[in-house]
């Protein structure tokens, strides 16, 4: 099948092709014809999640490495031949929802998660499945932004996902059975899990959501073998410790800073880093004085204890559900002449972050969108507020909206670039605060948000960002707003798509447009890249949809 | 019988209650107009009706037979008068019925939020103080509407189908569109300069913009569709292509298109 291709886009592709920009050498890739019938599957040892970016033909966890580069060393597909795409084959999800899934690739095998927490394992060639797994959930589940599942993790021949429910299961990659299933939280409270896992070592590593909930979330790690639990971290700490103080009463039992979202880990420093979740209730603060310690936060966790190292807070007693629920991009880049162990953080408070990963240290941080609530960052990178910026009962207009100037959806960072490429919006919304009892299950968010003007008015694009000094070197617009992550790749191409039915390659050095499709449906997923046979695909879903694409050969 | 007992329970309720809280120092709290009227408000009003109302008036407000409550989502009712009278019979009840109310221990911001869902199920009814079918005469007439508008199949392409403005717009704003049409535009109606390569211009209704494509339809109604990174540049004009009519039609002529614009709407 061909798809109709875009001529003035070809034409861009002539554009400065391949210009010499390498500093990380692509990894070579052997063009062979899988054979008919080959052993397609083989064991994830650590080691090789370790080693995952020198086999580039895998995408063996949710961002791809363990750095959540989301960088695919393929270079097959490139700026002089992407224009040339062309659909290879589709993968419907049978359960109509939010379809945030990115897929992993193990040696030719594709395990997709599908809505409602379900997995199913294809063919990477051609799509067609081996087996599917299903999860039965209860009728009461607690969930607030859709039946969706971001994600497996593996390990040797285990997949970890996490379910509705808030339970943690692993299945066996070759036939798909469930082998052991572990409640991390009782749903009832307004726990569930969303995110992909990520493997540490021996131990599966998994957040939880419900910050809409009036939760005290936490960070878990499970035994991969057998499903016990290893260690919890609180992200909220409890009355022992004297960050407790930072939550005024008891508010810090309802205090949420959920980890919905998937972390980074670094094998040379033993640290693994994750993302916390707003304080709850989101928009009424006046129960909850104090900085709210660790909601909005990264956090550094020791890879064996759970044991914190250091945490670096964005947003100080948010009230605005500006979670720091964004991917760690652990980078070594240079900055001010000297290498720095640095980790890259586009907020959804609006604010670009480079911190050092080894201490937490704030190195730099500059606005990356339209913001109105802070004069800018102090000297530690916290935030100078401006007054008359709080939620009010009748309506306070800020900048960003809830949802954020970028939120969940994965950025990518290529080492032949340095550049961080982040899916930016530049809304606004009227934030107001209502009082609201906690009542275990229910939601619990104490007031709410309205954007003034339709969507249509405000600006959304792909902004490329030097981490070295917070500048925004180009962006790529889009309308309306997007809701996807974006993938890099070793043929200097930017892939992403866009909230009406894009998905698209860009220049990775100028952000022109090299090659589009309309596939029609929401996008709130993220790209990957994987190899079989030695032939470079490109993987997105779109609406309900999975596509893959490839180059004719 | 089952009507009985409920009504000689409840009225011992009311009778608590009343002991309880002097009902004129819990009046005296609350404000004449109804200050939580969003949206959010509307979601937590719905989820406060459930869990306190729906019992007797039914999930959806439309009544329970079984118990006698009554039905709550036309926006007329029988023992209340205007917003701060329904807040009184949702806080303190009706005396002597199955109505008991919520008490004087719900927050004021509570019990607004219910009458905000009510509200939310039915507009209030509303006098434009005009005469439809002059406004109709004039709409279709001299002051030539029907150029662009569309109702129920007549008229033209180039302004929103008014066949159901009743539905969407109060009369107030319909006087406001009148005269200041430029103050609320939809992306829909915003206009697209298109240039081509040669300098050549169309100029269009934005109908629907997208990252790379728009379509426009222009002056004479034909549908024509632009990339964006093709030989054409394009700009946006968020004003409107509508004229206001402030200068041109006297306060008794915008009075009657109001009155005939509200009354465009779905049958019920």
């Amino acid at each position: 099948m061909t798809l109709p291709r875009n001529s003035p886009a070809r034409l861009r592709t002539t554009l400065a092709a391949a210009a010499a920009l390498a500093t990380t050498a692509a990894a070579p890739l052997q063009a062979q014809s899988p054979a008919e019938g080959a052993p397609m599957f083989t064991p994830v040892t650590w080691e090789r999640l370790v080693d995952a970016a020198d086999e580039p033909h895998n995408w063996l966890m949710y961002n791809g490495t363990l750095d959540s580069q989301r960088f695919s060393r393929l270079d097959h597909i490139d700026r002089s031949n992407v224009a040339d795409l062309e659909l290879k084959w589709a993968h419907h999800i049978p359960r109509l929802d939010r379809a945030e899934t990115t897929p992993l690739v193990v040696d030719g095998v594709m395990f997709i998660t599908e809505s409602p927490s379900n997995v199913v394992a294809v063919d990477a060639a051609t799509g067609r499945p081996f087996w599917r797994y299903d999860h039965p959930l209860p009728d009461d589940l607690r969930i607030c932004c859709g039946r969706n599942n971001r994600g497996v993790a593996i390990l040797d021949e285990l997949l970890f996902m996490s379910t509705l429910d808030a339970h943690l299961v692993a299945i066996d990659a070759r036939t798909g059975s469930l082998v052991w299933n572990r409640e991390v939280a009782d749903h009832r409270g307004g726990y569930s899990k969303t995110a992909a896992p990520l493997v540490v070592k021996d131990r599966v590593v998994t957040g939880i959501a419900g910050g809409e909930f009036g939760i005290r979330g936490f960070l878990d790690a499970y035994d991969a073998r057998t499903g016990e639990l290893e260690w919890r971290t609180y992200t909220i700490p409890g009355p022992d410790h004297p960050d407790n103080l930072t939550w005024a009463g008891d508010s810090w039992r309802t205090g949420g800073s959920p980890t919905w979202i998937t972390g980074s880990y670094d094998p040379e420093l033993n640290l693994v880093y994750w993302g916390t979740g707003n304080p709850g209730p989101d928009w009424n603060g006046e129960v909850r004085p104090g900085d709210n310690l660790y909601s909005d936060s990264v956090l550094a966790l020791d890879g064996d204890t759970g044991e914190m190292s250091w945490y670096f807070q964005f947003t100080p007693h948010d009230i605005h559900d500006w979670d720091a629920i964004q991917i760690p991009v652990l980078a070594d880049i240079e900055l001010a002449g000297e290498p720095r162990q640095a980790m890259l953080w586009a907020n959804r408070n609006g604010f670009y972050y480079t911190l050092d990963r080894a201490t937490g240290e704030f190195l730099l941080g500059e606005a990356f969108a339209h913001q109105t609530w802070a004069e800018g960052l102090d000297s530690n990178g916290r935030p100078i507020r401006r007054p008359n910026t709080s939620p009010s009962r009748t309506g306070t207009l800020v900048a960003p909206i809830a949802g954020g100037a970028t939120n969940w959806w994965s950025p990518a960072y290529s080492p032949r670039t340095g550049l961080l490429y982040v899916n930016a919006f530049d809304g606004e919304a009227l934030f107001f605060i209502r009082d609201e009892e906690y009542v275990e299950g229910d939601t619990y968010l104490g007031g709410g948000t309205e954007t003034p003007l339709p969507i249509d008015h405000y600006h959304s694009a792909i902004r490329a960002i030097d981490p070295a000094t917070g500048d925004v070197r180009w962006e790529f617009p889009m309308t309306p707003r997007s809701r996807a992550g974006v993938l890099a790749t070793a043929g200097d191409l930017v892939f992403s798509a866009s909230v009406d039915g894009y998905f698209y390659a860009l220049d990775a050095e100028s952000g022109a447009p090299l090659w589009q499709i309309s596939l029609g449906g929401r996008v709130n997923a993220s790209p990957m890249s994987y190899a079989v046979g030695g032939r470079q695909f490109v993987t997105m879903t779109i609406g309900n949809t999975l596509y893959t694409f490839g180059l004719d050969e | 019988m089952r009507r009985t007992t409920i009504a000689h329970l409840s009225g011992i309720a009311v009778l608590m209650a009343v002991a309880a809280v002097p009902w004129h120092a819990a009046a005296q709290a609350q404000e004449s107009e109804n200050p939580f009227t969003s949206r959010i408000d509307v979601r937590m009003g719905r989820q406060s009706y459930q869990a306190q109302c729906s019992t007797c008036h039914g999930i959806n407000a439309t009544g329970n037979p079984e118990v006698g409550g009554p039905d709550l989502s036309t926006g007329q009712f029988q023992r209340a008068d205007g917003d701060p009278g329904l807040f009184r019979v949702i806080r303190d009840g009706i005396d002597g019925t199955a109505m008991i109310g919520l008490g004087a221990d719900a927050t004021e911001q509570s019990v607004w939020q219910i009458v905000t869902f009510l509200r939310s199920l039915a507009p209030a009814g509303v006098d434009t103080g005009g005469s439809a079918a002059a406004g109709r005469a004039l709409f279709a007439g001299e002051s030539d509407c029907a150029r662009c508008h569309m109702v129920n199949g007549d008229g033209g392409r180039l302004g929103p189908d008014l066949s159901f403005v009743g539905d969407r717009r109060t009369p107030a704003e319909l006087a406001s569109d009148l005269v200041d049409p430029d103050a609320e535009v939809l992306p829909r109606w915003w206009t697209i300069t298109a240039t081509g390569p040669g300098g050549e211009t169309v100029e269009g209704l934005r109908m629907s913009e997208d990252t790379f494509t728009y379509r426009i339809m222009d002056a004479d109604e034909n549908l024509r569709a632009f990339s964006k990174y093709g030989d054409w540049s394009y700009e946006r004009t968020r004003a409107s292509t509508m004229p206001g009519y402030a200068a041109t039609l006297t306060v008794q002529e915008r009075t009657d298109i109001v009155a005939y614009l509200y009354s465009l709407r779905r049958d019920r």
